[in-house]
């Protein structure tokens, strides 16, 4: 026979200035954790979601990044008419050969500078990245030192607008365009004419080329085809899975939401078995009372136990609903593999809340097993006499 | 008894939530001693005074564009530079992409006096200048990969088409960052097959008076060249790259608030617990002649002592852990010295003091404020 859960909500109802002291320590606890995760998941997001899986990206042997990377453009030609390369509507092979530098804009907020990301294009680049949509104004012209900017960019940087300009060098690049990249990397990047870029910042090659194969068969015909040209001396990789290798940058955030979610929930257990010590304390007659009625010892361990976790998971609760609001909230960092800023959003899944209840039931069980142990030991007749 | 051997008295009486509580304010403690320490690291650069005496001239477009060779000449002629060195970002992988490490090539010769605050046994700089492809690294480093003197060492370029091949011909301590790894820039020049590929250009300037007059003119100097020059002190240079982190920061310091306000909560509910407990007892100390003033005392006595047992056992917890363990190694080179300063560790106390205070304010109002007759009625 077991307790009815109401005794252990009433009870919980009555102590309710220690039962919401107690939900609140293990809420923020759950809060902090998801909001912690939820960055590292939109860091990831980020990248996950950019790359195309239909298409390859070429880098130089040995680079790790496209900013670190060069293409002759001898090679880059040779590349551009491989046979088993997708053609747009005019016939023209969809590879796009690029190049990434870095330019240091002004901040809108005045608060100093940072680095941007800006990339040189060719014409297909748009067709290779269909996330990329223009949303204001028109795309760049070959030959002409325009550019267009991400909405993220244009927000947060000085002279960003279309139909302003700004300069890096000597070089002037007026503003023509403003592009959404549906929250993938490329939201904070500025984009130009590949060889405008390149004369802009005195550069004698390519960075990377990213193209589309017709099929997978062609993809990997491709791949086998540049790779094993001694001349090249470049890597092929599908695009996907070179983003996937920028998520890697996550790593320390994860480990710091999980380091601060472990230690603060054994505080959080503390003061939960704290809470529940309290309540054993408190109801010693309750529980004599219970045995004699005829209640078993395992009864009332396990309605102790029952009522520490339902404290901790409605804690848990709450400290979902807490960090709810973070859900899709811009913020950025600095990514030590392009030395830019990297824009992204928190991401709250249904997983992360779900891991966000498991700590709150850890700390639940961890709380309770203690007191309730002490409460089902308890001699019944001393349980009786206590006042 | 003396009111003190009360107060103790009182405190130990349920040694299991005292036990719990304390435990509860020092992870609490240790957690945000360790977040401040962290932040520490990430949003100031070591400095010390060699450090005001050095100014960095880069690429007025960005770090990715490189300098002409001929500055250097140029640079060093104008009044006020002691030494200017080349130091270029190299950027290799060792063995795995994890083990990443700071490399740079500058001019071997220059090294040591424009970073005089590291130390180096006078014989293996020699043997570092006299072999162009020699290298010295710092301690942290060497230890990180058990690497001896002696050592020959690969790195693959990422950033620039080459890889260098280096001996270890020293060891140097101190200085800014025990993590870096220098070689000669000759070899790098020679391995690219050419010359006036230059990051950055380190100047140690005679006097800090100097730098205001000296950055503007090296600035002037360069104008409407092909390679427009960008000059900062090595400080305004370091914080640049921490200003990109912003978010992280603003995430560290609302994180540490969060802790401190569970704290707050945790404590005072284990506060206002006690004091309900010995709502009778009150009601008695105040039926003889103590006034509220005296009864606060004395709770608060009692809860200062239990933050204060917490703050010590986390601050001085987190203290005793970070200078034992080697965080270097363990956050795979993310951190480099995360020392906890005194000053982090006196903040940390200071919580402590202030959540002593703070938590058993509101259950000891309530319990003071009771009139007599009704604290003597309840049962316990």
């Amino acid at each position: 026979m077991t307790i009815p859960l109401k005794y252990n909500l009433r009870n919980l109802r009555v102590r309710w200035r220690l039962t919401l002291a107690t939900m609140l320590g293990v809420a923020l606890v759950v809060a902090v954790f998801i909001m912690v995760m939820a960055l590292a998941r939109g860091l990831k997001a980020t990248y996950v979601s950019t790359g195309d899986p239909r298409n390859l990206l070429v880098l130089r042997k040995g680079s790790t990044a496209d900013t670190s990377s060069q293409i002759t453009r001898d090679a880059a030609r040779r590349i551009k008419y491989l046979d088993g390369i997708a053609r747009d509507e005019h016939g023209e092979p969809l590879a796009s050969a690029e190049i990434v530098v870095l330019a240091t804009l002004d901040r809108l907020d005045g608060a100093g500078t940072a680095n941007v990301l800006v990339r040189g294009v060719g014409a297909p680049a748009f067709a290779l990245r269909p996330s990329v949509r223009l949303v204001e104004g028109r795309l760049i012209q070959p030959g002409l030192r325009e550019c267009v900017v991400s909405r993220k960019i244009a927000e947060r940087f000085a002279n960003g607008r279309v139909g302003q300009s700004f300069r890096t060098g000597k070089t002037v690049w007026h503003v023509v365009g403003m592009f959404d990249a549906a929250k993938t990397a490329y939201d904070s990047e500025i984009w130009v004419d590949a060889d405008e870029a390149r004369k802009a910042f005195n550069r004698d090659f390519y960075g990377s080329i990213l193209l589309r194969p017709v099929n997978d068969a062609a993809a990997a015909a491709l791949t086998q085809r540049m790779e094993s040209d001694r001349l090249l001396q470049i890597r092929v990789l599908p695009e996907t899975e070179y983003f996937r290798d920028q998520t890697k940058m996550a790593g320390p955030i994860q480990f710091l939401g999980t380091f601060l979610a472990t230690i603060m929930s054994i505080g959080a257990a503390f003061s939960a078995m704290n809470t529940m010590y309290a309540a054993v304390g408190a109801r010693t007659r309750e529980i004599g009372t219970l045995r004699v009625l005829g209640f078993r010892r395992r009864a009332i361990y396990l309605s102790f136990l029952v009522e520490s976790v339902i404290l901790a998971l409605a804690g848990g609760a709450l400290g979902c609903l807490l960090s709810l609001p973070l859900n899709g909230v811009a913020t950025g960092t600095f990514s030590w593999t392009t030395f830019a800023e990297i824009a992204f959003e928190f991401r709250i899944t249904g997983e992360l809340l779900a891991k966000g209840m498991g700590f709150a039931l850890v700390m639940g069980v961890l709380g309770g097993l203690l007191p309730a142990r002490v409460a089902a030991r308890k001699p019944v007749l001393d349980a009786l006499r206590a006042v | 008894m003396t009111l003190h051997g009360f107060i103790l008295r009182n405190a130990l009486r349920n040694k299991r939530r005292m036990l719990l509580t304390v435990l509860s304010v020092a992870l609490s403690l240790f957690l945000l001693v360790t977040l401040q320490t962290a932040l520490r690291e990430l949003t100031q650069p070591a400095t010390s005074e060699e450090a005001a005496l050095r100014i960095v001239v880069r690429h007025k477009v960005s770090l990715g564009n490189v300098l002409p060779e001929k500055y250097q000449s140029r640079i060093e002629r104008l009044p006020g530079v002691a030494y200017c060195m080349k130091l270029t970002w190299f950027g290799g992988i060792y063995q795995d992409e994890r083990n990443f490490f700071p490399q740079f090539a500058v001019d071997a010769e220059k090294l040591f006096p424009v970073f005089a605050e590291a130390e180096i046994d006078p014989r293996q700089l020699d043997a570092f200048i006299k072999e162009k492809t020699a290298c010295v690294v710092g301690r942290k480093t060497m230890q990180r990969f058990g690497w001896k003197v002696g050592d020959k060492i690969i790195l693959r370029g990422t950033v620039w088409p080459v890889d260098v091949e280096l001996t270890i011909r020293g060891v140097y301590d101190g200085g800014i960052d025990e993590t870096n790894l220098f070689f000669h820039h000759e070899y790098f020049d020679e391995l690219m097959g050419r010359k006036g590929l230059v990051g950055t250009y380190w100047l140690k300037v005679t006097d800090p008076s100097v730098i205001p007059g000296l950055v503007e003119r090296i600035d002037t100097a360069f104008r409407n060249t092909n390679a427009e020059t960008k000059t900062e002190t090595e400080r305004a240079f370091q914080l640049g790259f921490i200003s990109m982190f912003g978010n992280i920061k603003l995430l560290i310091r609302s994180i540490s608030t969060v802790i401190v306000f569970t704290l707050i909560l945790v404590t005072a509910s284990t506060m206002s617990m006690t004091i309900r407990e010995r709502a009778r007892e009150i009601a008695i100390l105040k039926a003889v002649g103590f006034d509220g003033r005296q009864l606060l005392g004395v709770i608060m006595a009692e809860s200062f002592g239990l933050a204060m047992a917490g703050g010590l056992l986390g601050c001085v917890g987190a203290w005793l852990v970070y200078s034992h363990i080697d965080v270097y190694s363990l956050s795979r080179g993310f951190f480099i010295k995360f020392d906890v300063t005194p000053h982090i560790l006196v903040t940390g106390l200071l919580v402590a003091a202030l959540l002593g205070v703070v938590s058993c304010l509101l259950p000891a109002r309530t319990s003071i404020r009771a009139s007599v007759v009704d604290g003597l009625k309840e049962l316990d």
